[in-house]
């Protein structure tokens, strides 16, 4: 073929050759084969996908961690109740005794009291503002002291509340039973007032979610007062209406040892794993208010102790026991959980790593291959440009004289 | 019979012969570098001898004139790669500058998605915390912002390739016209026997300039080269050129139309034009209908799940984002439509300390779309649709500059100027001439001899 000029070609071997060296040089120095979809477009979009999964292996021990110390607090928590409760029993067997003083028996029963103190300030235990056996509700201590008598901040002599005084729509009164261990909750929907709220709560009393006798009554102060004829038990009462204001519980009308469990029933799951969810908040009642009643043992144990006989005292021991013996039954799922937590730990910090190598044969370069092409793309360019300065300043003008 | 006048006549025709062949030389190598120039050759023929009825003598060479040495062939083949050079160009341009958008990076759509079903599981473990549900508020936010961008993009690189339509249409119109006004100047050239020389040479540079904007199909005639559009609409016939229109067409693009005022938008697939067309019209339309379907089915997806909870007051989960009735420009408007972390519809039973709901939310994440596929995977294909145009367009461009190079080299080797071969041929002519001259010089000596002859016998 006749030549007429190399330029053209010379050019472009130049300039792939430098294209050729500009790419091993981005792979050489980012440490990636892929840097952008165009690359291998098929990695790229397997590499979306990757990473998606990265963020959630990630996320699901950020939540594995955050979860696990709540979890651990509530072990430990349920440990020192195990304790009390072992305590309590050891205060009870020598009450039972029948050489033992009525004095004693006394003495016996305030130290169980305080017992009880403990158990409640365990089960009141919460972890970085969240109470552990507060169910959902955990901004607010789950067990709080019973009285027999609640009234409103809002109400004076001079403005009393009526019975037609419209409450705020949505707002939220509850009412928990000590003694039926049930909780009524009033919502109110727009147009109900004070009237409305007093007739669901007489509603809920004859129901039996409430005890019997259990009312809401405006009193001699012009106060919301809600109280109830169980002086053994009590309520707890709690609103959210600013037009009763909080409702506080009356001075003097508070029932020893007994405690009402005002957070919620049910559990919040977190997800530690794509199909694994774990539960995180424990419900104070199903742990120290249902079953063997932990509360409610040790409340018998003081009462048998002040004025119980021996054979009474006895029985109400049998019954702490009981409970002792249901918590610590209670415990095994958790420190299941706590065990599982720990498991998925490691298995997610198995699966970053599988992750991670996944991502790098997808789009990071094989280190010691990208090396061996950029020298070779090096070697080309330069022979690419050897040949060019060889050849193009040659003409047959040189040789002619 | 052979005389000295005769002999001086055939050597003063060789000079002239010689001095056409040197003047071709040098304008060769005068337009050794010049685009789209042919080499020219001196066609020398043997004069026609003289017979004296026993024998037969040559009467030296004739200049016909000047050839330039073309191949059509490849020239027509040169014009196609071309148009196939530039539209691949033109739609490897526009996806360079999509591509970042959709390239993994600390904002882009797949990230800001992750991010947000992280901000969500995160908000699990502590559904109260106005500082979770914050994060919540901005990874949603920043999701809206990355589906703006990408759509952003999208509409920007469209709405420059319009401005590229109406600009190309404009210089088609240019050539056509400057192609039309050589055609019978060649016509002429040709009618009286001569070759197209320079005239043909620019003119066949405007066609490559053509072609590189749109697809032409030219056919010689008598009346010079008829150019016509891929599908058959013609640009230029003799010395007319029909000038193609832009008109603003009821999808708010510039349609083409030619001279008669159909739309012959659809029919440009080649060459600058060609290719802007198809990237406006089918690549970015396709991507930005897969990224409005994404941002809506998304939004609608993320929306549903939170009308299944409740927020931190008790009430019905309201939107999440605020996204258009229609899918379209679903990812250009989405916004975050709530301000408050506790407007989360966290809850499932309307308590306040309640996740169960960002389960919900969170499943999402692994629940196909009306469309077909998981969010996560929605965007995945998206980035393997712009890497593969990309990566296409790019193998398409490289294939057609490297066919360029060869047949360039073809038509350079048939029609390119070799300094070397000019040279030689310089010296060539350049021994002709003195070679010719020295004759005329040897018979004027013989006619000196002659004429002293004479006068000898006279003395």
């Amino acid at each position: 073929m006749r030549v007429a000029s190399m330029v053209p070609d010379i050019q472009y071997a130049m300039q792939k050759s430098q294209q050729a060296l500009s790419v091993a040089l981005q792979q050489v120095s980012t440490g990636l084969r892929v840097n952008q979809p165009s690359d291998d477009p098929a990695a790229a979009a397997n590499m979306v996908v990757s990473l998606a999964e990265s963020a959630n292996v990630d996320q699901y021990t950020s939540n594995v961690s955050s979860v696990l110390p709540q979890m651990q607090t509530a072990d430990s928590a349920i440990s020192s109740v195990v304790t009390s409760l072992s305590s309590a029993i050891t205060l009870g067997t020598s009450g039972a005794n029948g050489s033992e003083t009525a004095a004693n028996r006394q003495a016996l029963a305030t130290q169980t009291g305080s017992v009880l103190s403990s158990v409640i300030a365990q089960a009141n235990t919460s972890f970085q503002g969240a109470y552990v056996f507060g169910g959902l509700s955990s901004s607010t201590p789950p067990f709080a002291p019973a009285s027999t008598n609640f009234t409103s901040t809002q109400g004076t002599v001079l403005f009393p509340l009526t019975a037609t005084l419209p409450l705020t729509a949505g707002s939220v009164t509850t009412v928990s039973d000590a003694a039926t261990g049930k909780t009524f909750a009033f919502t109110v929907i727009p147009g109900e007032n004070i009237s409305s709220l007093s007739t669901a709560i007489a509603g809920a009393a004859s129901a039996g979610i409430l005890s019997a006798g259990t009312t809401a009554t405006i009193n001699a102060n012009g106060q919301l007062s809600i109280s109830t004829n169980s002086s053994t038990a009590g309520i707890v009462v709690q609103s959210n209406d600013p037009v009763l204001g909080s409702m506080a519980a009356s001075p003097g009308t508070e029932v020893a040892n007994a405690y009402v469990y005002v957070g919620k029933g049910n559990v919040n799951s977190v997800q530690v794993g794509d199909s694994t969810s774990v539960a995180v908040n424990i419900p104070g009642d199903q742990l120290f208010t249902s079953g063997a009643n932990v509360i409610g043992s040790l409340n018998g144990l003081i009462t048998a102790l002040q004025s119980g006989t021996t054979a009474q005292i006895g029985a109400a021991t049998t019954a702490v026991s009981a409970a002792l013996n249901y918590v610590s039954q209670q415990r095994i799922p958790l420190d299941n959980t706590i065990s599982q937590l720990n498991d998925q730990e490691s298995y997610l910090g198995q699966e970053k790593v599988t992750l991670t190598s996944q991502q790098t044969s997808l789009v990071g370069a094989n280190l010691p291959e990208a090396a061996t092409n950029l020298s070779q793309a090096e070697l080309t360019n330069s022979a690419v440009l050897a040949a060019a300065a060889k050849v193009l300043p040659q003409t047959l003008l040189d040789f002619l004289k | 019979m052979a005389s000295l006048s005769t002999s001086l006549s055939t050597a003063v025709q060789a000079l002239m012969a010689d001095t056409g062949a040197l003047q071709v030389t040098n304008n060769n190598i005068a337009n050794a570098s010049t685009p789209g120039y042919s080499r020219q050759v001196a066609v020398f023929q043997e004069a026609t001898p003289t017979n004296d009825g026993t024998s037969s003598v040559g009467n030296g060479v004739v200049l016909e004139g000047y050839q330039s040495v073309r191949d059509e062939l490849v020239q027509n083949q040169i014009q196609q790669e071309t148009q196939a050079q530039s539209g691949a160009n033109a739609q490897l341009a526009s996806m360079q500058q999509i591509q970042p958008t959709f390239t993994t990076s600390t904002q882009d759509i797949g990230t800001e998605m992750s991010a947000m079903f992280s901000s969500l599981s995160s908000l699990s473990t502590n559904p109260s915390s106005s500082s979770a549900g914050q994060a919540v508020l901005t990874a949603g936010q920043n999701l809206a912002t990355a589906f703006n961008t990408a759509s952003s993009v999208l509409t920007s690189q469209q709405a420059g390739l319009n401005t590229q339509v109406t600009q190309d249409v404009s210089q088609i119109n240019q050539l056509t016209q400057q192609i039309a006004a050589l055609n019978p100047q060649i016509a002429e050239l040709k009618a009286s026997g001569q070759d197209g020389g320079t005239i043909q040479d620019q003119q066949n540079q405007l066609v490559l300039s053509l072609s590189a904007l749109t697809s032409v199909a030219v056919t010689q005639t008598d009346n010079g080269e008829t150019l016509t559009t891929g599908n058959g609409t013609p640009l230029v016939v003799g010395s007319q050129s029909l000038a193609l229109q832009t008109t603003t067409g009821t999808d708010g693009m510039q349609h083409v139309l030619d001279k008669n005022g159909t739309d012959i938008t659809a029919s440009l697939t080649t060459g600058d034009l060609g290719g802007t067309i198809q990237t406006r019209d089918h690549t970015i339309t396709g991507l930005l209908s897969q990224l409005d379907t994404l941002a809506n089915q998304f939004g609608s997806a993320i929306n549903a799940a939170q009308a299944k909870g409740f927020d931190q007051s008790g009430k019905a989960g309201q939107n999440f984002f605020n996204i258009p009735t229609t899918v379209a420009g679903s990812a250009a408007s989405i916004s975050l439509a709530i301000t408050d972390p506790t407007q989360i519809a966290s809850s499932s039973d309307g308590s306040a300390g309640s996740n169960g709901n960002l389960a919900n939310l969170s499943a999402v994440q692994k629940t196909a779309l009306p469309a077909g596929q998981t969010p996560g995977d929605a965007y995945s294909s998206l980035v393997f649709q712009v890497g593969t145009l990309t990566s296409n367009a790019n193998a398409e461009s490289g294939a057609a500059t490297s066919s360029l190079l060869q047949l360039n080299d073809r038509l350079s080797s048939v029609s390119g100027v070799s300094i070397d071969q000019e040279s030689t041929n310089l010296i060539t002519f350049q021994t002709a001439y003195e070679a010719a001259a020295r004759v005329v010089s040897t018979i004027q000596q013989l006619f000196s001899v002659t004429l002293a002859m004479g006068t000898a016998a006279a003395g």
